[in-house]
């Protein structure tokens, strides 16, 4: 059941009243406060004069077919579904929900944090955040398990914020024996917790939760599902070395990507396959995987960007220059369809750093990696990075016999081996 | 020019020596792309 003061609460703040403006000629400011906060309990009449004046009806009469939808909305959020159905669902709870006073309100309003992370309004989503930490004390504990796993997935969506994501996804892994969920909804938990430690680089707690959730998947013939968990799977045992295991995983969520005619995971595990090659010092073999993938126009712009990257890298340390030249127009292309690059910024610096590099325009290329890209990945603890970047500017440095500045960026570059390997 | 550009590759291609004192592999690039964790049909955007 939904605490009426909570209620009161969110549809006051939803509708920018304050509390005078809400309690005027009805209650006292700080007894309207205790309504809100539960510290008392108030007369029905009250209770209906604080409603009509927020316009909203206390009519249970619609509870079912409000928790139906809501229930078809929930599973839209976490299956493949277009986001036209989504919204119009969307706005057809919201119409029930100022209609009414449901119990089902909450948890609606929980889910809309989720709602604004797949539409990509990150705003709209921390507005949501904020305005529900206001009555968050009054959760139950289903109702945690989702704010938890929902801010999660703000913190890895919005700012790339692995640490907290964690920390959220514990939270929520801890209410799972206190409520009932379904054997779905904790794979769900176990699959993302699984990606943002391979983010995290933890790669043994990454392989644990992945094959949890790979079993639950596996049972239930998810096959995206499993390809994901292959994917998984495999970037950790490409990074502990046990390549053949990671090829094995890779060819499986290819077969089953194939299977479903998957298009974005067929690339997003051909890159992996490249990526793998590449490290295991293979390039040419890198080199097809990458190529597959860079004029499907059926992936997302994205990942084409991101394998020109990969490729242009390749080709530039196998010394391909006039490849890696054709790589870098290319890939400037690419960048040039963006409305805003803002979030793959990283495919944009590792371009123009071979970019200037090739076309000998050393000062553009000290300024950028020194002034931006450095200190964009040390923004983003993306430590792998900056091993490599701290290291080719260290290079450049040492060439013009600059040794100062070369031992400060070897510096940079062992600091960040440390941080990976967490010596 | 060229020289300059074969003495960064070669460093880029000796990060291991740099940084894996006892590992002759070429170290590890951020060019893993893990999947997405908000649906099943796309892929993360960020890295």
């Amino acid at each position: 059941m939904i605490e009426i003061g909570s209620f009161i609460k969110l549809q006051r703040t939803k509708q920018e009243m304050t509390l005078g403006e809400l309690s005027e000629g009805i209650v006292s400011v700080s007894y309207l406060s205790k309504i809100e906060n539960q510290k008392t309990q108030a007369s029905p009449e009250i209770i209906q004069l604080l409603c009509n004046r927020l316009g909203i009806e206390v009519d249970n009469s619609q509870e079912e077919a409000i928790k139906e939808t809501c229930k078809q909305w929930y599973s839209m959020l976490f299956e493949v579904n277009n986001k036209e159905e989504i919204i119009a669902t969307y706005k057809k709870i919201q119409e029930m929900m100022d209609r009414n006073l449901s119990d089902s309100l909450m948890m609606f309003e929980i889910h809309k944090v989720r709602y604004y992370l797949i539409l990509g309004e990150y705003d709209e989503a921390l507005k949501k955040i904020n305005e529900l930490n206001e009555v968050s004390s009054t959760f139950d504990n289903l109702q945690q398990f989702y704010w938890y796993k929902f801010r999660g997935n703000y913190s890895t969506l919005k700012d790339s914020e692995y640490y907290q994501s964690m920390r959220m996804y514990k939270m929520a892994e801890e209410k799972i024996n206190q409520i009932d969920v379904s054997e779905e909804e904790v794979a769900d938990l176990n699959y993302i917790i699984a990606v943002t430690q391979s983010k995290l680089r933890n790669t043994l707690e990454t392989i644990e939760y992945a094959n949890k959730a790979l079993n639950v998947f596996m049972k239930q013939y998810n096959f995206i599902r499993c390809a994901q968990c292959h994917n998984v799977l495999g970037i950790s045992y490409r990074r502990i070395k046990l390549y053949d295991k990671a090829i094995k995983n890779f060819n499986l969520a290819l077969h089953l990507g194939k299977l479903n005619k998957n298009r974005q995971l067929i690339q997003l595990t051909n890159q992996n396959l490249g990526y793998l090659y590449s490290s295991k010092g293979e390039p040419v073999e890198a080199i097809k995987y990458y190529k597959e993938i860079i004029f499907d126009t059926e992936v997302s712009l994205v990942e084409r960007l991101a394998s020109v990257s990969s490729l242009v890298r390749e080709y530039y340390n196998i010394e391909d220059y006039e490849e890696a030249k054709k790589s870098i127009k290319y890939g400037l292309e690419l960048i040039d369809q963006f409305n805003d690059i803002k979030p793959y910024k990283i495919f944009y610096y590792v371009i123009h750093t071979y970019n200037y590099l090739l076309s000998e325009r050393f000062t553009d290329f000290e300024n950028m990696v020194v002034k931006n890209f450095i200190p964009y990945l040390k923004k983003h603890k993306d430590y792998a990075s900056i091993i490599i970047y701290a290291e080719l500017i260290a290079k450049y440095y040492e060439q013009l016999y600059k040794y100062k500045d070369a031992a400060k960026y070897y510096k940079e570059a062992n600091f960040a081996y440390e941080q990976i390997t967490n010596i | 020019m060229k020289k300059f550009l074969a003495g960064l590759s070669l460093g880029i291609l000796l990060i291991g020596g740099f940084a894996f004192v006892q590992e002759t592999n070429p170290v590890e690039l951020s060019m893993d792309r893990e999947p997405s964790i908000l649906k099943a049909y796309s892929t993360t955007v960020q890295f």
